[in-house]
């Protein structure tokens, strides 16, 4: 897991895993292993940023990296450190960034939580308040707390559902393209 | 079309124009038809170019979350297009991520129009490619500048075909039309054109059967190359017969020039014939008297005269009866001339062997072989015949006097379909640069002291061959022999035709 081909690979990896779902042919099935929940959610993760609007004075640029923060417990590894790897985003370039509290994330676009802990996630929220950073997380009942997108699985399909007024509210935009792949979309979310 | 070489230049003309207008026609048709087509085929690929842009537009985020029940619902809106047999969004590793077909389980479904990417565009967003049976079109997805799928969308050509269709049916109609317009508008111009042609032909035709040249052509109402052949036609007619009427005419002149020419000749024949059986006749007086008064003079005095005279004497009465010889023969020339012919079916053989007969004299002491062919039975004067037949026969006992044996032949011969007697010998003959010579009268081509003879002989002869409207010949070397060759009229037995 360390090196060149490795983590490419990994990225290989990530990247097909979008196409595993019920239309993958049963060859392929037998030919690469099952990518993990993780490593979606990673790929996920690098493909958010695509389908979201950040307000006039914050508009994603090439001057500065593209930061995807995760705070609390990282469920990751170096598995979302290889799905950014080398992707840029309106000639961002994707950098994972861990960051120790809510305090700590002026730079970041988007914030993924790892607690599931349901205070705990409430508090971060209301400490970043309408910072215009894009809330992620796979806590039951995410949205409902006001984060903005909250990783569900449906089956052994890794899907997200969206909370649309919590984006409006902290001035982001998202793509009805995004909405559209949503399980579901909340409009009236505290 | 080949069958049509023989047919009248009027069904040329027609078929000539149908082809001209059909093929130009086609032609047009075909090429308009192929460029609309080409049109078409051009329009379709837009067409399915701009639905791959959009169905990869709505996919790509179904692509990137994994949702294919969206990219379903995508590909679900080209059911508006019929023509759309299928349609597939296929993973960046070219899986087969959702698929849309017209019509569920029809053979276009199969995995193998499903699942794997023919030739999907490398390098390239797009690519198409025309199949039997439709048009298949390849476009990747992009999304931010990053390929993330590809499209691949199938349309069937019924709309090209029905187009296809349509624009033969429209190019047959009206190639049909056409060709029945071209028909009955060059059956109705061709009159113009053709129908002088053709009375040209037949006017050709019945002068060159008839020989009449006083025939022309009807004039041809226009004024083209047909009226000029028209014109120059008949006046080359009027030519034709101007020359025709003019060698008639020179032909009757002669005629008559020939006849009045005749006419005198004939007269002054008669005349010539006339003077020298006169002056024969008249002549005959004054030598019967030298003859007779030397004949006297040799019995009363004979035998006084001394040796000198006595020879002088009978040079005298030699030459007398020379010359009794001399006028004999012209006054049988002369009387050949003035005699009719008593024309009867004769038998040469008896003649020929009476000749003989009487030639015993001329003979006797001789040693000559007679070779005595058969003769025919002609139309002739029986005496006038005997005198030919004596003259040549004694002329090749003369000329065979040095032969030792001498061969003497008569017989008859076909030459050309005529019938020739002949007399061969194997004398001395004569030397053929002078034949034209031998049958004038007093010529003699030998000399008088090798083979006697007056000259008037052959003259005699060719006179009544000739009388009897035939003609003769010889044909000789010198000391080859020679042989004489005569004609005359065709043999008809048992008729007296006393003219």
């Amino acid at each position: 897991m360390s090196g060149g081909p490795a983590s490419r690979a990994l990225h290989f990896l990530a990247a097909t895993a979008l196409f595993y779902g019920l239309n993958a042919g049963p060859n392929l099935r037998a030919q690469a292993p099952k990518p993990t929940e993780y490593e979606v959610q990673a790929a996920y993760l690098s493909n958010f940023g695509r389908f979201v609007e950040w307000p006039a004075g914050a508009k994603v640029t090439g001057s500065e990296p593209f930061n995807v923060c995760v705070l609390g417990p990282d469920p990751f590894g170096l598995l979302l450190d290889a799905a950014l790897k080398g992707e840029t985003i309106f000639g961002a370039p994707m950098v994972a960034k861990r960051v120790a509290g809510p305090e700590d994330t002026s730079g970041c676009r988007i914030l993924y939580i790892g607690s599931s802990k349901s205070e705990r996630v409430k508090a971060i929220l209301a400490s970043l308040g309408t910072a215009g950073i894009l809330t992620v997380s796979d806590a039951p009942g995410f949205t409902k707390l006001g984060g903005m997108i909250q990783f569900v699985l449906e089956g052994d399909r890794v899907r997200f559902e969206i909370n649309l007024s919590a984006a409006q509210r902290s001035g982001l935009i998202m793509s009805s393209e995004l909405l559209k792949v949503a399980t579901a979309v909340r409009r009236t979310g505290q | 079309m080949i069958g049509i070489r023989n047919h009248s230049i009027r069904q040329k003309l027609t078929w000539m124009n149908m082809l001209v207008s059909g093929a130009a026609l086609l032609l047009a048709c075909t090429a308009f038809a192929g460029y609309e087509m080409e049109d078409f085929r051009v329009a379709l690929v837009r067409n399915l170019s701009i639905q791959a842009q959009i169905v990869g537009a709505n996919s790509a985020s179904a692509l990137l979350f994994n949702d294919p029940d969206s990219a379903r619902n995508t590909l679900a809106a080209l059911k508006a297009a019929p023509d759309i047999l299928f349609a597939g969004v296929y993973g960046a590793d070219g899986v087969a991520f959702a698929t849309y077909s017209r019509d569920r389980g029809a053979p276009l479904a199969t995995p193998e129009s499903v699942l794997p990417l023919p030739d999907a565009p490398a390098g390239r967003t797009e690519a198409h490619w025309f199949t039997m049976d439709g048009l298949v079109l390849v476009r990747a997805i992009e999304f931010q500048g990053k390929r993330i799928g590809t499209v691949k969308i199938q349309s069937g050509l019924t709309a090209l075909r029905d187009r296809l269709i349509g624009y033969a049916g429209i190019v047959s109609v009206v190639v049909l039309v056409s060709l029945l317009a071209a028909f009955v508008f060059s059956s109705i111009l061709q009159k113009a054109t053709a129908r002088p042609i053709v009375q040209l032909a037949e006017t050709a035709r019945a002068v060159s059967r008839e020989k009449t040249y006083s025939m022309r052509a009807p004039e041809a109402p226009n004024e083209d190359e047909i009226g000029v052949l028209t014109v120059a036609f008949n006046e080359m007619l009027g030519q034709i017969q101007e020359r025709d009427t003019a060698l008639q005419a020179a032909r009757d002149e002669l005629e008559q020039r020939v006849a009045r020419r005749t006419a005198q000749l004939e007269a002054v024949n008669r005349e010539l014939e006339s003077f020298t059986y006169s002056v024969a006749h008249d002549l005959r007086a004054p030598l019967r008297h030298i003859q007779g008064f030397s004949e006297a003079l040799e019995e009363d005095c004979g035998a006084r005269l001394d040796a000198d005279v006595r020879k002088y004497l009978n040079s005298i009465l030699e030459s007398t009866r020379r010359m009794d010889r001399l006028i004999n023969d012209l006054l049988g020339l002369a009387h050949v001339g003035r005699q009719e012919l008593h024309l009867r079916a004769t038998e040469l053989d008896s003649i020929c062997r009476d000749v003989v007969r009487d030639l015993a004299p001329e003979t006797q002491g001789r040693n000559i072989e007679w070779r005595l062919g058969h003769l025919p039975v002609v139309d002739c004067d029986p005496g006038l015949m005997k005198q030919v037949l004596y003259n040549l026969l004694a002329n090749a006992v003369k000329y065979t006097r040095p032969r030792d044996p001498a061969v003497i032949e008569t017989g008859q011969t076909t030459l050309e379909g005529e019938r020739v007697i002949f007399v061969r010998d194997n004398g001395v003959g004569f030397n053929m640069k002078y034949a034209h010579k031998l049958f004038g009268v007093f010529e003699r081509l030998h000399r008088r002291e090798d083979f006697e003879g007056t000259g008037v002989g052959l003259a005699t002869v060719q006179r009544i061959v000739h009388k009897h409207g035939g003609r003769i010949w010889a044909e000789a070397g010198v000391d080859r022999g020679a042989a004489f060759f005569f004609t005359v009229g065709s043999p008809v037995p048992g008729r007296n035709r006393d003219a």
